[in-house]
């Protein structure tokens, strides 16, 4: 890289002459700045800096990747799709109607852990085709009613789920109302595995976003029923998975924490989940999965960023490699003015 | 369209007239608020952003909150209008200041001291040396007893000399106690701005009668923001006051220019305006479409069965909403800070300070400075601009002898020293001429020394020269002038003096010598001006030759002639000139009709030739910008010789063989059509092959290839990269650059004198240098340079910069606001299209202001390659012309 900083020898101009200068006091005083010669560095890609640069590029990306990929590689994940199976087989010509009906709606899943799977493991539920990012879901809800006791009647985004009969609803809003329902009690050899349902929100939500003096109100009373209802005596900010609802989804497919296993499992192990499946993905035709994940220092199983990195990286040592083969074949002269391109055609534009 | 004056008469005031206060303000304190608005609504951009601003007021339809579309406009608004406040303020604090100036009045026989904004029409001002004229006056007495006092018109019209100015014939001999109690009445014309015409009439009342209604020219005025110099006092009766006075009616607002950029930058935002509304419709009816068919299943989002009327539109506006930043609405603020601050480097710039006389250079205009970087065609004035207009009196030929030949220098040539000593008559007539046919002021120094105040260059340089050669002009005492030949004193009296005009292009006096009482007329002129009117029987042939034999050698040439009158041919030719004198309507055409009748059957007494040095650095200069793909075209009103004996000496055309000059003349409209149909032939036949053809049209042909073959003529300036147009008037200069504008090529004008004011307006870009023939080319220009060899360094450097740099922010401009609309469009066919803003508001202006907008300003100061390369390679500019940086097409 060839630093070119400004030559500073038309300083010359600046100083002298002062019969002149007394004569016209607006005559301008000599800076660096005014004179446009700041020091400057101008990089001119010339083929050994191209050549290094991309070779660094690849050299530092490949591994990145490759450590990425063996992390993500890892992580062991549970996933089972429970929507369609957890229907009674006669029920399955009209789901919706099974779904909004009475009566206990209890479903048993079997899980094989293929691999050991060290704790913590952490339980979600995941919905496809769930649009919390919808602009009418998004706005219906009131972060001020959340926060304090004394905003509860600000009610005015949440509708339609404001009020019942003149009373306002803590938590209002379509966010709150539609509040997930299904639950899981998970079993390994007969023996109940135990899921920590606290410590899954954000702790700045608990502490700053939703209060630990509100407590629902009305919640659910209205003519419709959305999802879960809540204990009218735990304060909002301890019900940790209504604030875990309550961060809305950017993408439609979402998944969301619903506890901690805090037990390796081994491999092998069998897990009997006995779920209440009450919440309606049907008439949308979204679909349920229940995800049980281990976690690395990268996360969770997520393979995007190693193969990101690995196909820059390669990229890159592709085109050293080549700019180096087409230099070692062809060079050329660096700043030939010969090839301006008013040089190589006389005459033309 | 006239308008009385009662001198000193306080109840007749006129309605009509306004009282001394000048205002150059455009809002007042109550009105700015609403006027300012109006103003910023009318342009479309402002009109969309209020728009989109109100409609984000709804909330059902905003996807996000108002304040960060309201903030940054209230903050653009904010600073557009504290700019025109700041402005308007100095507005106010100057005007206040010649407002409340003192002056002296006459005010019912009492002289009175007041404010400058009270003076009314008909008061009596009086004024003392080096007071400022406070309205425009018509002088009354003087301490002169001649009547004559000397005023400087710098502020007017930029000229630097000192003017003569004299009282009605009406009021010469008033006492100056009488002149306190003057009763009249002016007969003067509405309020205009021409500064050079005043053409009224003047009666005075009982007791002091004068039969005669007295004339009143510019001569006998007194012009607003002038000075009274070399006089002790003078006074005056004011006929324009406040924004009536000629300055005031010439104070007008200059049409602002638009850059090739600023247009290229409206189309851009209208083509992304139209792409929005596109963009606008699809997601809004794929939004609707959605909503009827899936979002109706999604029971979470409690769609009611019923909607509003509007219900349709709901979606597409939110959209409309969501892409307003599609447009970026911080553009034109970045814009024109970036500008204000390509001015200031240019003013700043210690290479573009004229080291004589320490000007520095100045850009009048801030808003064009990318132009620079754009210019297609220069149109050159070429004296004063690419000459030093420095005269220096070199040659003559007097009688048909040639003096200064051998060497160079006429005033070291012994031949004609020995001429002057042994009283040739026809030399001794010669030198008169030059020393006196003029409107020269000799001003006698302190240290005794004669310095002479001209208005132009030549008459300056030929008296000098006279002087030089013992004919020295010692003194200008009203109309008695002194001249020293030999030690001897001569005295004559001018009688009348026929002015020049650029119609006219000549100039005679009518003197009257004091001893011998022989009146005589001198003149001197262009050749075909003068040898015309040659008396019967000269051979003028010897005279051509020597017009010729100059004009090749590149010396400015003047034709001196003599003629002896009779007493009552002039008497009587007085009558009728003082007739033209007064008339009021076309005084100047029939002043030149009156004095044709007079100048005939001249004596011919020879050929001045004056030298015009080339100023430092022209060659070089229009060779480089030459290199750069700037066609130049010189407009002169010279002789044609001259021009191209200087287009040649600056590298302006090339010498055969590898130039071709293409002359294209003719007195009627056939030969002018045929030599123009000739000319375009050969320039179509020639264009393929690498030689540099320049046409060359004088003035005369022009006026008929312009109207009547004004197509082949646009054909020709498209084909010719250098022309040469002599003997041009200033609207044909003006004229010349509309054609080139309207073939689209961007047009830069230079010049430096008041011909050239017409043709800088009407230019792209006007460039003014600040010379010697006064500023006014300088105040009405965009630029002005003390040099034309700055021109280099204005349009590589300053012009390439400023465009590059405008191009890169307005570009980024507009990829940021996209990149971020992009996001917005993508994440809507993920959000059910129901227009949810990916970013919250807050998040969304900072990216607009704090880390978008402020940071990129810094490459302002950003340098794509050095100065030193573009001098090398000037052939970079191709790119800016061809406007790539912008758009790369």
């Amino acid at each position: 890289m060839s630093s070119n900083t400004a030559s500073s020898s038309a300083a010359t101009a600046g100083s002298g002459d002062s019969s002149a200068a007394r004569k016209n006091s607006k005559r301008p005083k000599y800076s660096k700045f005014t004179q446009q010669e700041l020091p400057a560095c101008k990089p001119i890609l010339t083929p050994g800096w191209v050549i290094s640069t991309f070779l660094i590029v690849s050299v530092i990306f490949i591994p990145l990747g490759v450590i990425s990929l063996f992390a993500s590689q890892d992580v062991v994940e549970i996933v089972d799709r429970y929507d369609n199976d957890c229907i009674p087989a006669p029920a399955r010509t009209n789901k919706v109607a099974y779904i909004q009906g009475g009566g206990d709606k209890a479903c048993n899943r079997t899980l094989r852990v293929t691999k050991r799977m060290k704790q913590p493991i952490y339980v979600y539920y995941q919905l496809e085709n769930f649009y919390q990012n919808h602009r009418r879901y998004v706005k219906s809800r009131s972060d001020s009613q959340l926060r304090s006791p004394k905003y509860e009647n600000q009610i005015s985004a949440c509708k339609p789920e404001d009020d019942v009969g003149g009373q306002p609803i803590v938590p209002c809003g379509l966010v709150a109302w539609s509040l997930f329902n299904d639950t899981y009690t998970l079993s390994r050899n007969n023996t109940r595995l135990a899921v920590n349902k606290k410590g899954i929100a954000w702790k700045s939500d608990k502490e700053h976003k939703f209060g630990n003096r509100v407590f629902p109100k009305n919640f659910q009373k209205g003519n419709l029923t959305g999802g879960a209802s809540l204990d009218p005596d735990i304060p909002l900010s301890e019900q940790e998975d209504l604030i875990v609802w309550m961060r809305t989804a950017a993408l439609p497919t979402f998944r969301k924490l619903y506890g901690k296993i805090e037990t390796d499992l081994e491999m092998g192990d069998t897990i009997h989940v006995t779920l209440q499946n009450n919440y309606n993905t049907y008439s949308f035709s979204g679909k349920k999965k229940l995800v049980l994940s281990t976690t690395s220092w990268l996360g969770g199983k997520n393979d995007f960023l190693g193969i990101a990195y690995l196909t820059v990286g390669g990229i890159c040592f592709f085109l050293a490699l080549a700019f180096t083969i087409m230099y070692l074949v062809k060079p050329r002269r660096l700043g030939d003015p010969s090839y301006l391109s008013w040089n190589r055609n006389p005459g033309g534009r | 369209m006239k308008r009385f004056v009662y001198i000193n008469d306080d109840e007749a005031s006129n309605e009509l007239c306004c009282d001394n206060r000048i205002s150059n303000r455009k809002y007042t304190l109550w009105n700015f608020l609403p006027k300012n608005l109006w103003e910023q609504f009318s342009r479309f951009m402002n009109q969309y952003f209020l728009l989109i601003a109100c409609l984000q007021l709804w909330s059902l339809i905003t996807p996000v909150n108002p304040a960060s579309t309201w903030g940054p406009l209230i903050f653009i608004f904010a600073v557009s209008a504290s700019k025109e406040a700041w402005d308007d303020y100095h507005r106010y604090l100057s005007d206040k200041k010649a407002n409340e100036k003192e002056v002296w009045i006459v005010k019912q026989g009492i002289k009175k001291h007041i404010q400058a904004q009270d003076i009314q029409v008909g008061n009596i001002v009086w004024l003392r040396e080096n007071d400022e004229v406070p309205c425009d006056l018509v002088l009354l007495g003087t301490s002169d007893p001649q009547g004559v006092c000397y005023v400087e018109t710098a502020a007017l019209d930029g000229e630097t000399d000192l003017k003569t100015r004299i009282i009605p014939s009406a009021c010469v001999g008033i006492d100056l106690e009488l002149l306190h109690k003057m009763k009249g009445v002016i007969e003067c014309p509405i309020p205009d701005k021409d500064i050079r015409r005043f053409d009224a009439n003047m009666r005075l009342f009982p007791p002091f009668i004068d039969n005669d209604v007295c004339s009143l020219t510019i001569k006998n005025t007194l012009l607003q923001s002038c000075y009274l110099r070399n006089t002790e006092w003078a006074c005056g009766v004011s006929v324009y006051t406040g924004n009536q006075t000629k300055l005031g009616m010439s104070r007008g607002i200059a049409e602002p220019k638009l850059t090739a950029m600023d247009a290229m930058i409206d189309k851009l935002t209208g083509a992304i305006f139209v792409f929005q509304i596109v963009v606008v419709m699809v997601l809004g009816i794929a939004g609707n479409v959605w909503k009827d068919t899936e979002a109706r299943k999604q029971w979470y989002v409690q769609y009611p069965e019923e909607a509003p009327w509007y219900e349709l539109l709901v979606i597409p506006l939110r959209f409309e909403l969501l892409c307003s930043i599609m447009i970026p609405i911080s553009i034109k603020v970045s814009l024109d800070l970036v500008k204000g601050l390509y001015a200031k480097f240019i003013e700043w710039d210690v290479e573009m300070i004229d080291q004589e006389t320490g000007t520095a250079s100045y850009a009048a205009n801030t808003a064009i400075s990318e132009d620079l970087g754009q210019v297609e065609y220069i149109l050159t004035d070429k004296t004063g601009t690419l000459t030093d207009n420095k005269m220096i009196f070199r040659r003559c030929c007097i009688g048909g002898i040639f003096y200064g030949n051998e060497n160079g220098d006429a005033l070291k040539d012994a031949q004609l020293l020995n001429a002057i000593t042994s009283g040739s008559t026809d030399v001794i007539r010669f030198l008169t001429v030059m020393a006196i046919c003029n409107t020269v002021i000799p001003v006698q120094s302190k240290a005794g020394d004669i310095v002479y105040k001209a208005q132009s260059q030549d008459e300056d340089a030929l008296v000098i020269a006279a002087a030089k050669l013992h004919m020295v002009f010692v003194g200008k005492n009203a109309n008695l002038l002194d001249i020293r030949f030999n030690g001897l004193t001569i005295r004559y009296e001018v009688l009348e003096i026929l002015e020049f005009t650029s119609d006219r292009k000549r100039m005679s006096v009518v003197v009257k010598d004091c001893q011998s009482g022989k009146i005589i007329l001198l003149s001197k002129g262009a050749d075909e001006s003068i040898l015309p009117y040659a008396c019967a029987g000269q051979q003028t042939r010897t005279i051509a030759e020597a017009v010729d034999h100059y004009a090749q050698l590149g010396l400015r040439t003047l034709c001196l002639a003599w003629r002896e009158l009779e007493e009552d041919e002039y008497q009587e030719w007085s009558v009728k000139f003082k007739e033209a004198s007064s008339v009021l309507v076309d005084r100047e055409w029939r002043i030149a009709e009156v004095c044709q009748r007079l100048e005939h059957d001249l004596y011919i007494l020879g050929v001045t030739a004056i030298e015009d040095r080339l100023q430092d650095g022209v060659p070089e200069t229009i060779e480089t910008l030459r290199k750069a793909g700037i066609n130049f075209w010189m407009l002169t009103g010279d002789k044609q010789n001259t021009a191209i004996q200087i287009a040649l000496s600056c590298n302006f055309i090339s010498p055969e063989p590898k130039g071709q000059l293409l002359l294209i003349d003719g007195k009627t409209e056939d030969d002018v059509s045929r030599s123009l149909e000739r000319v375009l032939l050969t320039m179509r036949i020639t264009a393929s092959e690498p030689k540099d053809v320049a046409f060359v049209i004088d003035g005369w042909a022009l006026e008929i290839a312009l109207k009547h073959h004004r197509k082949d003529f646009v054909d020709l300036a498209i084909l010719s990269r250098t022309a040469i147009c002599c003997r041009v008037t200033p609207s044909q200069k003006a004229q010349l650059v509309e054609i080139l504008k309207s073939c689209d090529y961007r047009t830069l004008a230079i010049g430096d004198g008041g011909n050239d004011v017409r043709m800088i307006q009407q230019a792209d870009i006007g460039v003014g240098i600040s010379g010697r023939e006064g500023l006014q080319a300088a105040r009405a220009a965009d630029y002005s340079i003390g040099r034309f060899r700055f021109l280099k360094r204005l349009i590589l450097v300053h012009g390439r910069y400023s465009y590059n740099r405008t191009a890169f922010l307005s570009q980024y401009s507009f990829y940021k606001s996209l990149l971020i609309c992009f996001i917005q469009i993508f994440f809507s066919f993920i959000s059910g299209v129901s227009g949810t803003s990916l970013f919250n508001s807050v998040s969304l202006m900072a990216y607009n202001v704090f880390y978008t907008s402020i940071p990129v300003l810094v490459s302002v100061i950003d340098k794509d390659l050095s100065e030193a390369s573009v001098m090398q390679h000037p052939q970079i500019l191709f790119y800016c012309q061809a406007g790539r940086r912008l758009l790369y097409l």
